[in-house]
């Protein structure tokens, strides 16, 4: 099929589908109402559980199964980018050589460093009670190990960065939320009930029942990921190349 | 019992959890009797739910049951087609983990449970899909499922073809997977609900179809029809399943394609089947034209292959099509044939897959035309192929047969005709293939000039070319046979699954299902022209196979992304224009 003949199909749906769209949307319930459905059952719910942050209990408490999809799908892109991203048979490993930085990147890299740490972990030890949580934490976390990339050089990222540790991590934190979930099932509820723990004070660190260790695990797990997946990804770039005889 | 369903996701999970977090430490056999006792573990759970599904269970993930008819929670469906396809999904799992036992020609360096883990996590990603009764949820679990498979059809990175096929699966299948978002999105905006019935109730408490009901009509099953390789959104399933590992074609024809067939049917009975929903004739002419026009495209295109695995692919789009003909009739009687259909069609083509994975790693190519005669030797795999090729074409006793007599006679009129058909070409280019391979009947096909995918340069994907055909990959196929047989043969089988499709849907509507014999003459019939057609090319190679007049077709199938994003857009607007009429009318 050559360009236009392309060109036109896209154009064809697209108007189409463009037409549904204005359609539909036109029908949508207008933007700032005041009927919100879930809404009003979600907080009425998370309050009852003594978590402060809403969006917290939604993600590991009420619709915590959707969570363990989620998880899931990130765990299952990392291990298939350490499939697919494995050396071929025509690449062979170079040590990467160490490259100049200049100084003031080199200062504010390092001095950033510990506090995007420990930012990190903040964000994900709060996450029951403040926007947040362990999948922005994990991020957090993950990427400013990365600053050592920037700052100093590739073989310093990987001295703080045993990869295996990581892996075994990702995969650690994955079972820990299943664990959690089937210790309900163990204890004759269902599947992920938070029903095991005491739910605490309201707006402590400790109040929630299961979710701080729901979100622990996932914080876990997407910092872990996040590593190896850059891990990955700067191998591809840093370290392995193609061979030149071919 | 109910709290157990959930477990049908989580054991997986944590199988591949573990997997992942030993498998440095863990030798290669140890890994693979990990996930085979997982997967087997949570077939043999799938089972027992089973067998409890009547009446129907339901879960409440979290224990949050509803308080005056409204939840916050998830809910997943303990019923009979859910936990079937759970329990398919999971057989079809340990027979392909079965199968590729100490088969691959190189793990990834260190990492010996990748492979299984990402077997356990499509296991997980699958059954997670069939018992969703959360839209979302559902929708979560499919884009688990699909992840995975992206992984597992470009494991032979040292394949370009591979890498390309996985590329235009991903792309296609998360376009797919977008716009499923998005009209799940418009039905959460309307109804503030995400489980599937009460989405459904809520949408015929506001009143007739509108624009934002289309709209969230086509979007979901453009969703879903990607899935199930419908055209035009097929074009990334032979890509893709011609050069994904044998034992992961087994799991995405056999069950992948299928699941996105039965969320067509969950999500149209449950949530757009009330008078608020997409009104009946329309939602048929939809699935009718897209199916029967599936069949059609799928069949033609797969006489013309001669890459075997790319010829199954195709008859698998030809077989979604006569599914999505059977859905989409919204008769009771073909919901029932429909299963059988499925689930005999499920263990045929595995078992077809696995045959084809056996010549590659015997012979180190797929081209029916240099195979041509090689493969004397192999009696036992030459008896298996012509006979799974037979009951392709639903020659009794199979369960393609039942099921497929079952939905020949509900569909009527020239649907019969387009079902026997279909599987009569398809199961003649399957026993072309068989006659040509095995036999080496009639002359050597001629080489032609022009371009077309051979699988002559397919490498095997075992360390070494196979001396001896293990015992494991011919196990697995008979055992796949001898089911396929049974879900038509066995006594009160069909009965069963029947009951159980009609408890969850159509409505409470019960009907007999059984063997008729017009049904009998028909699956006799197309065996019969499925054989004609396969002696007619193999003695009169000029007469069928003229590629000319297909060539237009087989142009379409170009290997170009964009191409298949161009049809993708085409073919929703087509999905909106078809269900169209009761809309505007409403």
């Amino acid at each position: 099929m050559n360009r236009r003949m392309r060109l036109c199909l896209v154009a064809l749906g697209g108007a189409g589908l463009a037409a549904l769209f204005t359609a539909a949307f036109l029908r949508l319930p207008a933007f700032g109402g005041d009927r919100h459905p879930y809404g009003d059952r979600a907080v009425r719910a998370a309050l009852h559980r003594h978590t402060a942050n809403t969006i917290a209990s939604v993600n590991f408490d009420l619709r915590a199964f959707d969570t363990l999809g989620e998880t899931s799908i990130l765990f299952a892109s990392v291990l298939g980018c350490v499939v697919l991203l494995r050396q071929a048979r025509d690449e062979h490993r170079a040590r990467p050589e160490p490259a100049d930085v200049a100084p003031p990147v080199r200062r504010y890299a390092l001095l950033v460093l510990p506090v995007a740490v420990l930012t990190g972990l903040y964000v994900v030890a709060h996450g029951q009670l403040s926007p947040g949580g362990g999948f922005q934490g994990g991020v957090v976390t993950a990427t400013a190990l990365h600053l050592l990339y920037l700052g100093a050089d590739y073989h310093a990222l990987e001295r703080v960065r045993p990869l295996g540790a990581y892996e075994a991590g990702d995969a650690l934190a994955v079972s820990a939320y299943v664990v959690t979930g089937l210790a309900a099932v163990l204890a004759g509820t269902a599947f992920l009930a938070n029903t095991l723990l005491p739910y605490g004070t309201f707006n402590t660190l400790s109040s929630g029942g299961t979710v701080p260790l729901l979100n622990a695990a996932v914080g876990m797990e997407v910092a872990c990921a996040v590593v190896v997946l850059l891990a990955r990804f700067l191998d591809q770039a840093v370290e392995i190349e193609e061979d030149s005889g071919k | 019992m109910h709290h157990l369903i959930p477990l049908l996701v989580a054991v997986p999970l944590l199988g591949a959890g573990l997997l992942v977090a030993g498998g440095r430490r863990l030798p290669r056999p140890a890994a693979e009797t990990v996930a085979c006792a997982v997967s087997g573990g949570t077939a043999a759970l799938a089972l027992v739910l089973l067998l409890n599904s009547s009446p129907p269970m339901v879960e409440w993930v979290g224990g949050w049951r509803p308080v005056d008819g409204f939840s916050v929670g998830i809910v997943v469906l303990g019923d009979g087609p859910g936990l079937g396809m759970a329990a398919l999904a999971s057989l079809l799992t340990l027979a392909a983990l079965v199968y590729s036992w100490h088969y691959f020609d190189e793990p990834p360096r260190r990492h010996a449970g990748s492979f299984p883990a990402l077997m356990l996590l499509f296991q997980a990603g699958m059954c997670g899909f069939a018992i969703a009764g959360d839209l979302f949820n559902a929708f979560v679990y499919f884009e688990l499922m699909s992840v995975v498979a992206y992984a597992l059809t470009g494991y032979r990175i040292d394949e370009p073809r591979a890498v390309q096929g996985a590329l235009t699966f991903a792309v296609v299948n998360s376009l797919g997977a977008y716009a499923l978002l998005m009209g799940i999105g418009l039905l959460y905006g309307r109804t503030g609900e995400l489980a599937m019935t009460r989405i459904g109730r809520a949408l015929d408490a506001h009143g007739a179809p509108d624009a934002l009901v289309l709209a969230a009509f086509v979007l979901v099953l453009t969703g879903l029809l990607v899935k199930s390789a419908a055209v035009p959104f097929h074009f990334w399933l032979p890509d893709a399943h011609a050069v994904a590992p044998t034992p992961v074609c087994m799991l995405l024809s056999g069950v992948m394609v299928e699941l996105g067939v039965y969320g067509v049917w969950r999500v149209y009975g449950t949530v757009f089947a009330g008078p608020g929903g997409v009104p009946a004739p329309d939602a048929q002419r939809a699935l009718l034209v897209l199916g029967a026009l599936t069949a059609a495209v799928g069949a033609v295109m797969c006489w013309y292959q001669r890459h075997i695995k790319r010829l199954l692919a195709y008859s698998t789009v030809a077989h979604t099509g006569l599914f999505l003909v059977g859905i989409g009739v919204l008769k009771p009687e073909a919901d029932d044939g429909t299963a059988l259909y499925v689930l005999g069609h499920a263990g045929v083509k595995a078992a077809l897959f696995a045959l084809a994975g056996i010549l590659l790693d015997r012979y180190g190519s797929l081209d029916e035309h240099v195979l041509h005669g090689r493969a004397r030797a192999l009696k036992g795999v030459a008896a298996m192929f012509a006979l799974a090729a037979l009951g392709l074409a639903g020659l009794p006793p199979f369960g393609t047969a039942l099921g497929k007599a079952v939905t020949e006679e509900a569909v009527g009129g020239p649907f019969t005709a387009l079902y026997v058909a279909v599987s009569a070409v398809t199961a003649g280019a399957v026993l072309r293939v068989a006659a040509r391979v095995f036999l080496g009947l009639g002359p050597k096909p001629r080489e032609s000039a022009a371009y077309e995918t051979t699988g002559s340069g397919e490498r095997p994907e075992t360390r070494q070319r196979l001396t001896r055909v293990p015992d494991t990959m011919t196990a697995v196929p008979a055992v796949l046979l001898a089911a396929a047989v049974a879900a038509g043969a066995a006594p009160g089988f069909a009965g069963v699954v029947a009951d159980a499709v009609n408890t969850a849907g159509s409505g409470g509507v019960r009907v007999a299902v059984h063997w008729t014999r017009a049904g009998v003459l028909l699956g006799l019939l197309s065996a019969l022209l499925a054989t004609g057609l396969a002696a007619l090319a193999v003695t009169r190679p000029a007469l069928l196979s003229a590629p000319d007049r297909a060539l237009p077709l087989r142009r379409l199938q170009s290997g170009h992304v964009g191409d298949y994003v161009a049809w993708l857009l085409v073919g929703a607007a087509v999905l909106g224009a078809l269900a169209l009429p009761g809309v505007l009318g409403g």
